[in-house]
C-alpha cells in the first residue's frame, strides 16, 4: 500500500498536462486567475511538502478536495460509486465461477471429443470478442431489437442483467479454460486412477477427489481473475452508464483530477490486497496440507 | 405474440411516448449530458456541462435566442451617462427567487461581490467584472463591498467602470438570491437551488443524473411539464439507443457519433443540425516562419484547403463552410462574405510569385495540434507537401502542453479554434486577433483592425458596433491574418412529440416552453 501510494502520487504529478490550465481550459492566459487557483489548491509548494500533507490527511481519512468538482471532498465524490464496482464484479464472478468450472469439468472428462471441441470454440469466442464488442451487440439485440432489458441506467436489478452478463462471459471462458487444464492434470495421476481401480463412482472421482484437488490452483487464479474483472468494468461501466469506480478512474486521470485518481487507484490496490487474502484463506481451507503446513511454521 | 413480447412492447410503447403514460404535466424531459457537472452553483461555474444545467435554474440580464438575437430577462432596460463610465439596469419587477424571495438590485450586488471575493474559486465570470470601479480591491480581501455597484432602489442598479464595457450586459452572469447562503449554509447548492429560473434544484444522484423540478411561480409562466432529467451518458452510442428505445427524449449526439447519426435515414425527419459558436481558423506565426511574413504564401495555403471535400470526406457533412472568423447565429457575424476558393494552379503562382517555386527555399515547418484535430492536420500537411512542395507534417501534441505553447506565441503553424464565450463577436475578434490580446496565439497584427475593435469597445449601439465588427472583419480577411475553417455543427435529434425545445450554436434552447405530446 505505501509504495501503491508513492508511485501513485508521483505518476499523477508526471504527466504531462496540469490540473489548473485543465480547470482553466481555453482561458488559460489569465495568468492572475491561475495562481490564483494554484494557491488554494497548493499545488504551488514544493513536492514533498505536497506528499507529507497528502499523506498526513490520507491517516485522518482525509482524501483531500476534487480538482474537478468545486469545493467538493474526494470522499464525497467517491462515496456513490465506492460499492458499485466490486458488487459488479463480484456478482460476475459467482456467475461465472460455477459456469466455467462446470463446463471445464465437462470438457475434462470428455477430453478429445466432440464435445469438447465444442466447448473449447464456445470458451475461445468468449475470450477472444471484445468486451466492448460483446456489450454493443448485446444491447443492440436486446434492449433496442427486442426490448427486453433496459439500454444502460443502474438502479434496478433489470439494470445490473446485460453488465454483468458481459463481465461474466469472459471470465467464464477464462475460468473453464483454466478448470479443464487442471483438471485434465490431475485426472491423469495416481491417486485418481487408484480410485477408479477401487470402483468409485465416476462422479465421486471427478468431483470430490479430482476437482477438489484442482481447486487451490484455481482458487489463486480466481484472485488474478477478480483483479482483472475489476479493470474491466472500465469500459461496462462507460457504455451503461453505471457510476462506478473504473469509470471514475478514467475520467479522473482524463481531467487531470489527481486527489480522485489516487484515491481510486489506492482504492484498487486495497480491493486487490483483501482479495488475495481471501483467496489464500480458502485454499488453507480446501487443502489440509496448507494448514498443516501453515501449523507447523 | 407470446405475451412477454406484447407486455415488452406496451412498455415500450409507453416509453416512447405514443400511449401517454400520464397527463401532459407530469412528464418530465430527458436530455443526456456527457459528464457530471464540475459545479452546481453560478459562482464558481466553469464548464460547459454545468453551464447547460444551470442555465435552466438561473438568469442573467439577457439571453441569447436560436436565432441569435439578445432577449432581455433580468434586465428590462439599460442606459448609459454622458458624464459617467457607467450602466443604469432597470431589473426586471415580479420576479421571485425559487427560495419566495423576490430578485432586487441587493441581489445583484450580492452575487458580483461572491464572485470576486478571493476564496470563491470563481468561474467563468470573474474576468468580466475585472473593469468595475473597486473590483481589484475585492479580490485582494481589502474590502468585501464593491465600490462601482450602486444600489439605487429594489428595481434600479448603477454599474460603474474604470472604462465602460458596453458588452455588460450581455455577459452571461447567473444572478442569485442574496439570502441562500446564510439559510443554508455553504453547501447550499447540494440542497437547493437559489435562481430565477423555470427549473428548481430537486437531485443529484451521481454519476446517473442531475433531477430538476418546475418552478411553479416563474415570472416568464409556469413550465408545462414536471421537470427536467439530465442523464449522465459518457458513451455516444449508448445515447443514441437509449434514444431508440425512447429512454431519452432528446439527445445531444457526441462527435464520434456524427456520421452515424447523418448515414442514417431514420433520423432524418428528427435531426438538428446548426452551426457551432466556436471558429475554427489555421493560425500562422509571422515571427517564427519567415515565409509566413509575406501575403502570398499565406494566402497560398488557404488556396490548395478544399474545404467543401473537408466537410463531406472528414467531417461527413456534419460542418458549415466559414468564410469569415465569425461563426453564423453569433451577433455580430457577417453574412454573405464571399466563399474562400480551392484553387490549386493560383496557389503554385502565387508561391512562385513569392519566391517559392514548388516550394524551393521553404524551411521545414510542422502543423501542429492535439490528437483531437489529427485528422485536420494531417491533411493540410499533405495538401501542403503535394501542392505547394512545403516539407511539413503532423505533430501532435499534449493539450494543456499545446495551450501554454501557443498562448506563448511559440507555435508556427496550428489549426485550432475558439468557442464563443458570449453573444457578441467580439468574442471572436477581440480575443484573438486584437493585437496585445494573450490569446492572439498567431501574433497577427494590424493598427487598423486594433483601432476599429478599440471604437467598437466604446459602442454602446449594437448595429454600430456589428457594422464596425464587419470593417474590422473585412481587414483580417484581406490581410490573411489567419485562415478561415469550415464550423463544426452541433447535432441533436429530437422526438417528435418533443415541442419548444433545440439545440443552438452555444448548446441547448431555453426549456421554458418545451411541451411532451
Amino acid at each position: 500500500m505505501a509504495v501503491a501510494i508513492v508511485v501513485t502520487f508521483l505518476a499523477t504529478r508526471a504527466l504531462p498536462g496540469d490540473p489548473i490550465q485543465v480547470m482553466l481550459s481555453d482561458h488559460s492566459a489569465d495568468l492572475q486567475l491561475a495562481a490564483r487557483l494554484r494557491a488554494e489548491y497548493g499545488l504551488n509548494r514544493p513536492l514533498v511538502v505536497q506528499f507529507r500533507s497528502y499523506v498526513v490527511g490520507l491517516m485522518r481519512g482525509d482524501f483531500g478536495l476534487s480538482f474537478r468538482y468545486v469545493n467538493t471532498p474526494v470522499t464525497q465524490v467517491l462515496r456513490e460509486s465506492l460499492l458499485i464496482s466490486p458488487l459488479l464484479a463480484f456478482s460476475a464472478i459467482s456467475l461465472a465461477l460455477p459456469i466455467g468450472v462446470f463446463a471445464g469439468v465437462q470438457a475434462a472428462i470428455r477430453r478429445n471429443s466432440a464435445a469438447d471441441a465444442g466447448i473449447m470454440l464456445i470458451l475461445i469466442a468468449g475470450l477472444s470478442i471484445p468486451n466492448f464488442a460483446l456489450a454493443t451487440f448485446l444491447v443492440y439485440l436486446l434492449s433496442v431489437r427486442l426490448e427486453l432489458l433496459p439500454v444502460a441506467g443502474w438502479g434496478t436489478f433489470r439494470d445490473a442483467v446485460l453488465p454483468v452478463a458481459v463481465l461474466a462471459i469472459p471470465s467464464a471462458a477464462y475460468v473453464a479454460r483454466l478448470t479443464r487444464t487442471f483438471m485434465l492434470e490431475v485426472l491423469d495421476r495416481d491417486f485418481v486412477r487408484t480410485a477408479r481401480a477401487k470402483g468409485m463412482r465416476p462422479r465421486i472421482v471427478v468431483y470430490r477427489h479430482a476437482l477438489l484437488n484442482a481447486l487451490v490452483p484455481l482458487s489463486t487464479s480466481a484472485g488474478i481473475i477478480f483483479g482483472g474483472l475489476l479493470s474491466n468494468t472500465v469500459v461496462v461501466e462507460t457504455l451503461f452508464n453505471i457510476p462506478g469506480l473504473g469509470r471514475l478512474a478514467i475520467d479522473s486521470i482524463f481531467a487531470r483530477d489527481y486527489p480522485v485518481a489516487m484515491a481510486v487507484v489506492l482504492l484498487f490496490t486495497a480491493f486487490y490486497a483483501l482479495i488475495n487474502l481471501a483467496v489464500d484463506v480458502i485454499c488453507a481451507g480446501i487443502d489440509p496440507r496448507i494448514r498443516a503446513n501453515l501449523a507447523a511454521s | 405474440m407470446q405475451r412477454r413480447s406484447v407486455l415488452g412492447l406496451f412498455g415500450s410503447l409507453i416509453a416512447t411516448g405514443v400511449v401517454p403514460a400520464g397527463a401532459a404535466s407530469s412528464r418530465v424531459f430527458r436530455i443526456n449530458v456527457v459528464a457530471d457537472p464540475a459545479q452546481m452553483d453560478p459562482i464558481t461555474l466553469s464548464e460547459i456541462t454545468a453551464g447547460r444545467i444551470l442555465k435552466n435554474m438561473y438568469e442573467g440580464f439577457t439571453d441569447v435566442q436560436p436565432d441569435g438575437s439578445v432577449k432581455r430577462m433580468l434586465a428590462e432596460s439599460w442606459e448609459t451617462f454622458p458624464d459617467r463610465q457607467a450602466f443604469r439596469f432597470h431589473l426586471h419587477q415580479g420576479v421571485k427567487f425559487h427560495s419566495g424571495r423576490p430578485f432586487t438590485a441587493k441581489d445583484v450586488k450580492y452575487t458580483l461581490e461572491a464572485i470576486l471575493a478571493p476564496d470563491s474559486k470563481a468561474g467563468l465570470a470573474a474576468p468580466y467584472l475585472d473593469t468595475i470601479v473597486g473590483a481589484a480591491d475585492v479580490k485582494s480581501g481589502k474590502t468585501k463591498t464593491l465600490a462601482g455597484v450602486t444600489v439605487v432602489d429594489d428595481a434600479t442598479i448603477d454599474i460603474t467602470f474604470t472604462k465602460l464595457d458596453v458588452l455588460f450586459p450581455i455577459y452571461p452572469i447567473y444572478y442569485m438570491d442574496s439570502g441562500t447562503v446564510a439559510e443554508q449554509g455553504p453547501d447550499w447548492m447540494s440542497k437547493v437551488s437559489a435562481g430565477t429560473g423555470p427549473f428548481v434544484y430537486k437531485s443529484w444522484t451521481r454519476g446517473v443524473s442531475v433531477d430538476l423540478g418546475a418552478n411553479p411561480a416563474y415570472w416568464g409562466g409556469a413550465p408545462k411539464i414536471a421537470g427536467l432529467s439530465f442523464l449522465i451518458v459518457p458513451n455516444g452510442d449508448t445515447a443514441l439507443s437509449q434514444y431508440d428505445v425512447g429512454e431519452l427524449d432528446f439527445v445531444d449526439v457526441y462527435p464520434e457519433t456524427f456520421r452515424r447519426v447523418l448515414a442514417n435515414k431514420r433520423y432524418a425527419s428528427q435531426l438538428i443540425k446548426v452551426p457551432r459558436a466556436q471558429v475554427s481558423y489555421l493560425g500562422m506565426n509571422q515571427n517564427l516562419y519567415t515565409p509566413f511574413k509575406d501575403k502570398r504564401v499565406r494566402q497560398a495555403l488557404s488556396l490548395v484547403i478544399d474545404r467543401p471535400a473537408m466537410i463531406k470526406g472528414l467531417y461527413g457533412g456534419a460542418a458549415f463552410p466559414a468564410n469569415g472568423f465569425v461563426t453564423a447565429g453569433v451577433p455580430g457575424y457577417q453574412a454573405g462574405l464571399p466563399p474562400l476558393k480551392y484553387d490549386p494552379a493560383l496557389a503554385k503562382a502565387l508561391m512562385k510569385q513569392a519566391g517559392y517555386p514548388n516550394g524551393k527555399g521553404l524551411p521545414q515547418i510542422d502543423v501542429t495540434t492535439t490528437a483531437t484535430f489529427k485528422d485536420e492536420a494531417a491533411y493540410f500537411a499533405d495538401q501542403f507537401q503535394r501542392q505547394l512542395g512545403m516539407p511539413t507534417k503532423p505533430k501532435i501534441v499534449e493539450r494543456a502542453t499545446h495551450i501554454k505553447a501557443m498562448n506563448a506565441g511559440q507555435v508556427a503553424l496550428f489549426p485550432w479554434g475558439w468557442t464563443a464565450d458570449y453573444p457578441d463577436a467580439m468574442t471572436f475578434l477581440g480575443e484573438m486577433w486584437y493585437g496585445s490580446s494573450p490569446y492572439n496565439r498567431s501574433r497577427w497584427e494590424s493598427a487598423d483592425f486594433d483601432r476599429i475593435i478599440d471604437q467598437a469597445r466604446s459602442t454602446v449601439n449594437d448595429e454600430q458596433r456589428y457594422a464596425l465588427y464587419h470593417r474590422a472583419e473585412d481587414i483580417l480577411l484581406a490581410d490573411w491574418g489567419g485562415i478561415p475553417l469550415p464550423t463544426t455543427a452541433v447535432l441533436g435529434l429530437r422526438k417528435p412529440y418533443v415541442k419548444n425545445a433545440t439545440l443552438t450554436p452555444f448548446g441547448f434552447s431555453s426549456f421554458q416552453d418545451v411541451t411532451l405530446g
